[in-house]
């Protein structure tokens, strides 16, 4: 019911403005949490899944400001706790204090914080499970792997003590853990068996009771930092197939990989992660297509997805993205990116930036459209493309004088589409005034009679000079004949 | 770090990595025995808590909890690590300088010369003491610790679970959290599986399965102590037999312990135990064989003396750290990073805002380095 609820109001609302983001619900969920549950461990998952989300969609200092905050949280507690001489709990929550350290890139602060909370606790798997995440956060595999194994290795002793859902969860959660740092470290083989081991455990009959009760709640919600075992399950899942269908796609058995990333998007239609993987993965061009605008309406903000997205329109023509969506608004950005056409970039940014300004994707991209390459001299016959660096330095009047001189005295020759060819003042006469060059609007400082009957259905060819620009460019035609 | 160094290193837009939960944990560890607090503590508490929010309020929170500098003692000055530098103190100027590591975690010390450690970036440089001549070593992941065994150098890597010498590497048992050595042999205590391993330099020669999950490990010449903090007590063991002796209750939630003097006719090795919950170092008889004990019950009996145990220092934060060297004590509070000297009785605030190993005892002084200077305190 709640997925329904969800997909009603994004229904609704899309007419309004634009589609929400998948992860807007996350982040609602958290900031009611963190309003209305003051506990510790409601105060830090709330800081902390809200910056993990807010790091996948690229905004790193309204990220960074809710890792310092887990981080004063995490540092309240621990002083508290150590006063009160509860010594587990100040354990707990210098763990926590150093998983902030790390987000917030502090590896000497977040390395000492690890070492002090285990001399503690080190017979607590979440313990080792923290210290591996956050060295995995560091990007120090090894170290991750060594703090999961003891993880999964306390784990796994209290499943064989105590076979039940809950040691089964841990078990699951640590083994991913050590799953993750083995792939950072390269050692995919061994991470392969033990996500092989976790998806298949959380599938099996262990786990079915567990699966009514997310079915009952309809838990759809991915948190990095889960509470209560049907949110950890729900999450769990999604994260361990995501990884293996990565482990498979990398060793080039697509087919194990899109079963994985399908499965992902059973449970939740709007993964961008799985989303980006079945458009790379696509078997045809209108799958592809489908897929990537799906992924960017659930995060239009991924960098990894904007990357892989750039990479397949600069090698395909693709047509200006229609829809109204913010997914759809920054395909557009970069598929006129990707075709060089800077000011409409520009303006399609600058729209989308009035809407979300903490976005560091959509920043990062507007800086590229403000990067003024080197003018280089168009060739006698342009590309659209050289057209249009001609037309954004003319409009941002960057040439140099003698590139101005050069300009002005060089004469082009296209093939011109024309928007409105009339007859002219004297027979045999055609009235031309503006049109298209590949794709690249141009008019003339007048409407001009050329000699010939000109039909506009059927491009033409123009000899021409550059004079200047604004929306087009503005053209001193020498000449005019049909195209041969 | 610049903003794009922090963005590329928190990797955006990919799934995250982790995953945690956040159940209620069961407690662990025994709360310490309830007493009436003073009136005074009272007081000072209220006053911590009021400059812990003001501190808090003005951004600055706790204090940084880092390892940025490392102190030792060696027979020929103190050596310390600081600022990507390793220097050796003589009793009036500085003797030698050679280039450091970033994160010095840990200074080990050998007759002739000194190695000291970057955990973090798993690197070590081996230093002669005479002349200053140094060599940097890269290492397997995490060396947390290292001895001199005569002149032979070895070093833990404890996350490659490796024992690193300086021909080659001996594998060792899943986390290999500590090392000691005494008698020209060295020993390795496994965290996770509760052993300790005995090796003579080149394999490994025996193994005793104790207690697992111990916070610290120290032996002198005859026994090894485990320290238990879950359950409250030091699992010990002899080295000549390599089998587990007795199990001694020690306070609430002991975590470190050092030996502060041998035995004598009357009484077992004493051991000071520094218990966080408490506040408190405990002082206790150590390990003592059943001849000794009846001997000493005896003796005990003759002479009219009542037991050793029971003593213990005080002091106002929970110490979870105890240096023991000659006549002089230290203990320290890793949580507000406090040094403490101490005596059976008393305790006094050495130093405030420390790093846990920038200080070390030596027989006359408690040494520290601490704002780009040594200092000491007889």
């Amino acid at each position: 019911m709640k997925r329904a609820l969800l997909l009603l109001v994004v229904a609704t609302s899309a007419f309004a403005q634009s589609t929400r983001v998948a992860s807007d619900f996350e982040i609602a969920q958290m900031e009611k949490q963190l309003a209305t549950s003051r506990d510790f461990a409601s105060q830090l998952s709330g800081r902390l899944n809200l910056g993990d989300v807010r790091m996948a969609r690229n905004e790193p200092s309204l990220a960074r400001d809710e890792y310092a905050k887990a981080l004063a949280t995490a540092d309240r507690e621990r002083l508290a706790a150590r006063r009160a001489s509860a010594m587990t709990r100040y354990a707990q929550a210098t763990s926590y204090a150093a998983l902030a350290q790390a987000k917030l890139g502090r590896e000497s602060e977040s390395f000492a914080l690890l070492e002090e909370s285990i001399r503690y606790t080190a017979n607590d798997p979440e313990t080792w499970n923290l210290y591996a995440s956050a060295m995995t956060v560091l990007r120090r595999p090894l170290k991750a792997a060594s703090a999961a194994r003891n993880a999964v290795a306390i784990a796994q002793a209290a499943v064989t003590k105590s076979p039940s859902t809950r040691t089964r969860l841990d078990l699951a959660i640590y083994q991913y853990a050590l799953a993750a740092a083995l792939t950072d470290a390269h050692e995919t083989a061994e991470a392969e068996r033990v996500l092989v081991d976790v998806t298949e455990s959380l599938r099996s009959q262990a786990f079915d009771e567990l699966r009514r009760t997310v079915a009952r709640d309809e838990a759809f919600e991915i948190y990095s930092s889960a509470r209560g075992d049907a949110p950890a399950y729900v999450s769990l899942l999604n994260r361990a197939q995501l990884r293996l269908g990565t482990l498979y796609e990398q060793r080039g058995d697509a087919a194990a990989a899109r079963t994985q990333f399908e499965r992902v998007l059973r449970t939740r239609s709007d993964d961008v992660t799985a989303l980006t993987a079945l458009a790379r993965l696509a078997p045809s061009d209108a799958e592809r297509e489908r897929r990537y605008a799906e992924a960017f309406d659930a995060n239009p903000f991924s960098t990894s997805l904007v990357r892989e997205y750039r990479r397949y329109v600069g090698t395909n023509k693709l047509a200006v993205p229609e829809a109204t969506s913010t997914g759809s608004e920054v395909r557009r950005a970069l598929v006129q990116l990707a075709r060089g056409e800077r000011r409409a970039a520009q303006q399609t940014l600058d729209a989308l930036l009035a809407k979300h300004p903490a976005s560091e994707t959509l920043r990062t991209l507007r800086r590229e459209t403000e990067v003024t390459a080197t003018f280089a001299m168009p060739s006698a016959t342009p590309t659209a493309s050289e057209l249009r660096r001609v037309l954004d330095a003319l409009a941002q009047d960057s040439l140099t004088a003698e590139e101005r001189s050069a300009l002005d005295a060089a004469t082009f020759t296209n093939l011109a589409r024309f928007d409105d060819a009339q007859p002219g003042p004297n027979p045999g006469q055609t009235v031309l005034a503006s049109g298209t060059i590949d794709g690249v609007p141009f008019r003339f400082p007048t409407p001009t009679a050329f000699a010939g009957t000109f039909d506009d259905a059927q491009p033409l060819t123009l000899t021409y000079r550059i004079l200047a620009a604004d929306d087009a460019l503005l053209l001193e035609p020498i000449r005019v004949e049909a195209s041969r | 770090m610049s903003a794009a160094d922090y963005a590329k290193r928190l990797e955006c837009g990919a799934f995250p990595p982790l995953l945690y939960s956040h159940r209620q944990r069961p407690r662990h560890h025994q709360q310490p025995p309830t007493a009436p607090v003073a009136v005074q503590e009272r007081r000072e508490s209220a006053a911590l808590q009021t400059c812990v929010l003001v501190l808090f309020l003005l951004g600055l929170a706790t204090p940084v909890f880092a390892v940025t500098s490392a102190v030792a003692s060696t027979p020929r000055g103190t050596v310390v690590a600081h600022d990507g530098l390793i220097e050796l103190f003589g009793k009036n100027r500085i003797l030698w300088r050679a280039d450091g590591l970033d994160n010095p975690a840990a200074i080990v010390t050998g007759e002739r010369r000194v190695a000291v450690l970057d955990t973090l970036a798993n690197e070590a440089v081996v230093i002669d003491l005479a002349s200053g001549k140094a060599q940097r070593r890269r290492l397997p992941e995490s060396p947390t610790a290292g001895v001199f065994l005569g002149d032979r150098l070895f070093i833990l890597a404890r996350d490659a679970r490796l024992l690193v010498t300086e021909n080659g590497t001996i594998p060792l048992a899943a986390d290999p959290a500590f090392l000691r050595a005494t008698n020209d042999r060295i020993y390795v205590y496994s965290r996770i599986t509760g052993i300790v391993e005995e090796l003579d330099g080149t394999r490994v020669t025996r193994r005793v399965r104790l207690a697992p999950f111990a916070s610290d490990f120290e032996i002198d010449g005859r026994n090894g102590c485990l320290v238990d903090p879950r359950a409250g007590k030091i699992h010990t063991f002899a080295l000549a037999t390599m089998q587990p002796s007795d199990a001694i209750d020690v306070g609430a939630v002991p975590v470190d312990l050092a030996f502060t003097g041998g035995g004598t006719a009357i009484t077992a090795r004493t051991l000071a135990i520094a218990d966080p919950s408490a506040k408190r170092v405990w002082l206790i008889e150590g390990v003592q064989s059943m001849g000794q004990a009846v001997a000493r019950g005896f003796l005990r009996g003759l002479l009219g003396l009542g037991l050793y145990g029971g003593r213990a220092s005080q002091f106002p934060t929970g110490v979870d750290r105890v240096l023991v060297r000659g006549k002089t004590w230290a203990a320290y509070d890793s949580s507000s990073r406090t040094l403490y000297r101490f005596t059976k009785s008393t305790s006094t605030v050495i130093a405030k805002e420390l790093d846990p190993e920038a200080f070390t005892v030596t027989d006359e002084a408690i040494v520290w380095w601490q704002n780009g200077r040594l200092r000491s305190s007889k």
